[in-house]
């Protein structure tokens, strides 16, 4: 076995309500792909940031290449070659690819006096270069697509640790695939997989079939704890999860079981719905309790539909009718009032009001009912507000912790809460499992069974192949702006990913 | 699903009522200390400084401006700002003069009505032009300040046979100034609005996160035009307060309230970002405003250094509670 580079001893943190890292040994050895597993709030994000210095432990000891050192903040970690992509991204979106690449290190292209732009473009095209990214140096980074700015995060503090002569710098990237595409996916473990002769990578994702196809060494945390410590080859992902929440799961993962045909009634009708350059004009329905799963690549225009269902874009054509009544285009405030709830991908943009509380973020769209003689009463909310948290089994120490102190995972399930706690008649669900763990997924699928037998017509979009499949009574099937096709899926009977993908691409 | 109790939903303490805890804890704290503190120094400095006649005096301050700014609050909550509230408070104070001259005790809703639509155009300007509210607001309350002097260049002062209507400001109710309870019952106002009403509570949620609120349903425009509405009342109300207890009208009166409205605000520890906040906050900083003003003049700070002093609260104030992931870039 190859030398440590970081040694972790006994480090916990507490927050006010919350143990969030109890105890917890941490090793990462040279040359590894060390992948990191947990619950949501599990304290994963948490012993990350201790190891770039964001945040102090309150005990514990740590060794960087076998001294003792006391990190005191992430340019200070950068310096000594440990560095991390954040869950949710860190450059500066106005500066420019290269200035972000070289920020606050532009000293070193100095020349006589003057920035040298040429040593600098060489010097950004080399870094680029590690990752595979051909991007012009001098796009601003908020027009490039989550992936170019991963890899240029990563760019970055390879760059760094070599300025500063780090010997296997440690690179850790919290939950990166969240954003990605399957192509980017691959792309990103085929650059780890390489990088890995030159620095060790901690990688912690959700998605086990990436972390046990990726990773040399696996740790799964549980409640602040580290409960195992395992060789992926010797890993199969149901022990994973079982370690992971402590009891294991039915193998009827999408609760096929209480698949129940669709209502009488149709929800949502679509005539004619099109969008120039998007999608061409399309015809479906969903019916009462029917759940719909909207399937095909980037560009396929599924995406753009859904918002468009969701009235947050404007179709060139056509009506989108809900129980016959046609909705104005354009207008969430319309959809939402019509009883269209839509569950965002990217939850801490566009789902939450992070600086609010849980009970707050949870209780938006049914204020009207916890009022009592006109005004929202606190008892009123606080009790809506627990019968949610632990429904959607939000990890939090009360319903008056604000969300951004919540773990990623519990972010995601708060916005979910908001919207199941409202009268809905119609949900699109974009990516409701991403980023979230096994235990709340199941509960999730749970949730969306029952939505569906109170008559909720769903549209959704998931993270795999097989979570669509086992989840919807018919998917929809979209490639390049059409609907080439349509498969049904009842329980029991469902179709086989391959059956599927040969008509995506 | 079983065992819920396997550490993934733990409730383990519900202290604070909902809604309650905000951003705001560390900073109003903050602010508290610093209230004390100031009250402490100066009785040190100057004994007369918490004589009744000294009380009165911050007292009166404190009323009138705690009423401006628990309106510009509403502004800040969502993200905005109101810089008219100078403009506003100036040109109602000549207005509410001239109009009591004329037609007595209706001068009172009149003046509120005026400066309830001046609040409205406020917010309709944003909506329509789509300009930040620092410089929509900054352009109508130049138009107002002209206005005001437009209806009297000078101080105008309030008629003697009208002193009995002043008394509506200027009298007592058992023991306690109408100026007082006048500022109590906006408080309490605006505490419930924002803490107990949908719409209040949408100033937040628009304050948090206007793309989630928009994407919510939530009607944005009517939840800005209203805190543009409230900062409106808080800022008429002011000027007539002030005009009562100045018996008289003052076309420049306003000026020095678009600082010291927001600086209370701030100091309270609102956050310039928008979101976290409150009527509490607002009411702590509108006192430490006015302590200071009188405490530092009480114990004889050198009146060039006043200003410094001030400034330096409010840096730390807006440090403290700044949202600065809010902001692409600081500029
Ligand atoms: N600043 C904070 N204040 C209070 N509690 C916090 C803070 N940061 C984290 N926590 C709590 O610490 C626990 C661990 O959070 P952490 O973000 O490390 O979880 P995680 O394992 O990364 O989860 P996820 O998979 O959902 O991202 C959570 O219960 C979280 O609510
Ligand atoms: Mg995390």
């Amino acid at each position: 076995m190859s030398a440590a580079v970081l040694e972790l001893q006994r480090i916990t943190k507490r927050y006010p309500g919350v143990v969030a890292l109890d105890g917890v040994d941490f090793t990462v050895y040279e040359n590894e792909i060390l992948g990191l597993v947990g619950e949501n709030g599990a304290g994963k994000s948490t012993l990350m940031k201790i190891l770039i210095g964001l945040i102090q432990p309150d005990q514990g000891t740590y060794r960087l290449r076998g001294a003792p050192v006391v990190i005191k903040n992430p340019a200070h970690a950068a310096n000594l070659g440990v560095g991390m992509v954040f869950q949710e991204g860190c450059l500066v979106p106005n500066l420019s690819i290269m200035e972000n690449l070289f920020l606050c290190h532009e000293i070193g292209f100095r020349h006589f006096g003057f920035l040298s732009k040429r040593k600098m473009r060489d010097a950004a095209h080399a870094a680029l270069g590690t990752v595979k990214v051909a991007a012009d140096l001098d796009t601003p980074v908020s027009e490039t697509t989550p992936a170019v700015r991963q890899m240029i995060e990563i760019a970055r503090l390879l760059w760094l640790s070599k300025l500063y002569q780090q010997r296997n710098p440690v690179l850790i990237l919290d939950e990166p695939t969240t954003v990605l595409t399957d192509d980017e996916r691959n792309t990103l473990f085929s650059i780890a997989t390489e990088l890995k002769s030159q620095a060790s990578i901690i990688l912690i994702s959700h998605r086990l079939q990436e972390i046990v196809e990726t990773s040399d060494r696996i740790l799964i945390m549980k409640d602040g704890k580290r409960v195992a410590n395992i060789q992926a080859r010797h890993a199969g992902i149901p022990e994973i999860e079982q370690m992971m929440v402590g009891h294991a799961f039915a193998a009827d993962r999408f609760r096929e079981d209480e698949q129940i045909p669709p209502g009488d009634q149709v929800t949502l009708t679509l005539e004619n719905v099109s969008k120039r350059g998007v999608f061409e004009p399309l015809n479906f329905e969903v019916r009462q309790g029917e759940i719909i799963s909207l399937v095909g690549l980037v560009g396929s225009g599924k995406e753009a539909l859904c918002r468009c269902i969701a009235g947050l874009e404007k179709p060139d054509t056509g009506s989108i009718k809900l129980a016959g009544k046609r909705l104005t285009p354009g207008s969430p405030s319309e959809a939402v009032r019509a009883g269209i709830g839509h569950i965002p991908i990217d939850r801490r943009s566009d789902g939450l009001a992070l600086g609010m509380t849980i009970a707050e973020n949870v209780n938006l769209l049914v204020l009207d009912h916890l009022k009592v003689g006109g005004f929202i009463s606190p008892q009123r909310e606080k009790k809506n507000a627990l019968r949610w948290i632990q429904d959607c089994r939000i990890k939090a120490p009360s319903p008056s912790t604000m969300c951004v102190n919540l773990s990623g995972g519990n972010q995601q399930k708060t916005v979910i809460a908001k919207w199941l706690s409202s009268k809905i008649h119609l949900l699109v669900l974009d990516h409701p499992t991403r980023g979230v763990d096994v235990g709340a997924k199941d509960e999730i699928y749970r949730l969306i069974r029952q939505l569906a037998r109170t008559g909720v017509g769903m549209i959704i979009m998931c993270d795999t192949l097989e979570e669509d499949i086992g989840l919807c009574g018919r998917m929809l099937i979209m490639k390049d702006g059409q609907l080439v096709n349509e498969v049904n899926c009842p329980p029991y009977r469902k179709p086989s990913p391959s059956d599927i993908i040969s008509s995506i691409v | 699903m079983t065992a819920p109790d396997s550490g993934s939903a733990t409730i383990t303490q519900e202290k604070a009522t909902v809604g309650h805890k905000r951003l705001q804890i560390p900073a109003i704290y903050f602010a508290l200390t610093l209230l004390v503190v100031l009250v402490i120094l100066f009785t040190l400095g100057n004994q007369n400084f918490l004589s009744a006649y000294n009380l009165n005096t911050i007292g009166n301050y404190a009323a009138i401006l705690s009423v401006v700014a628990l309106g510009q609050m509403n502004t800040i909550l969502i993200g905005g700002i109101d810089l008219s509230v100078g403009g506003l408070m100036s040109f109602t104070s000549v207005l509410f003069v001239v109009l009591l001259q004329l037609i007595g005790v209706w001068a009172f809703p009149i003046c509120i009505l005026v400066a309830l639509a001046v609040g409205y155009v406020n917010g309709a300007i944003l909506t329509r032009i789509k300009i930040p509210s620092f410089i929509a607001t900054l352009g109508t309350g130049g138009i107002l300040t002209s206005l005001a002097l437009l209806v009297s260049p000078l101080p105008v002062v309030a008629p003697g046979s009208k002193y009995g209507l002043l008394d509506l400001v200027n009298g007592n109710l058992l023991g306690i100034p109408n100026l007082l309870l006048l500022a109590l019952a906006a408080f309490v106002l605006f505490y419930v609005t924002l803490r107990f009403t949908k719409i209040g509570r949408n100033i937040y949620y628009v304050g948090s996160n206007i793309k989630m609120s928009w994407m919510s349903g939530i009607d944005i425009v009517g939840t800005r035009n209203f805190a543009f509405v409230l900062s409106g009342f808080g800022a008429g109300l002011a000027a007539i307060m002030l005009s009562c207890n100045q018996f008289g009208g003052d076309p420049t009166l306003g000026n020095v309230y678009i600082l010291q409205s927001i600086a209370a605000v701030v100091v309270g520890g609102t956050a310039l970002t928008g979101g976290t906040g409150g009527a509490v906050n607002t009411i702590i900083g509108a006192l430490i405003l006015a302590v200071m003003e009188n405490g530092m003049n009480v114990v004889g700070v050198d009146a060039y250094f006043q200003q410094s002093i001030l400034g330096l609260v409010i840096i730390i104030s807006v440090a403290l509670t700044f949202d600065r992931t809010k902001t692409a870039m600081i500029k």
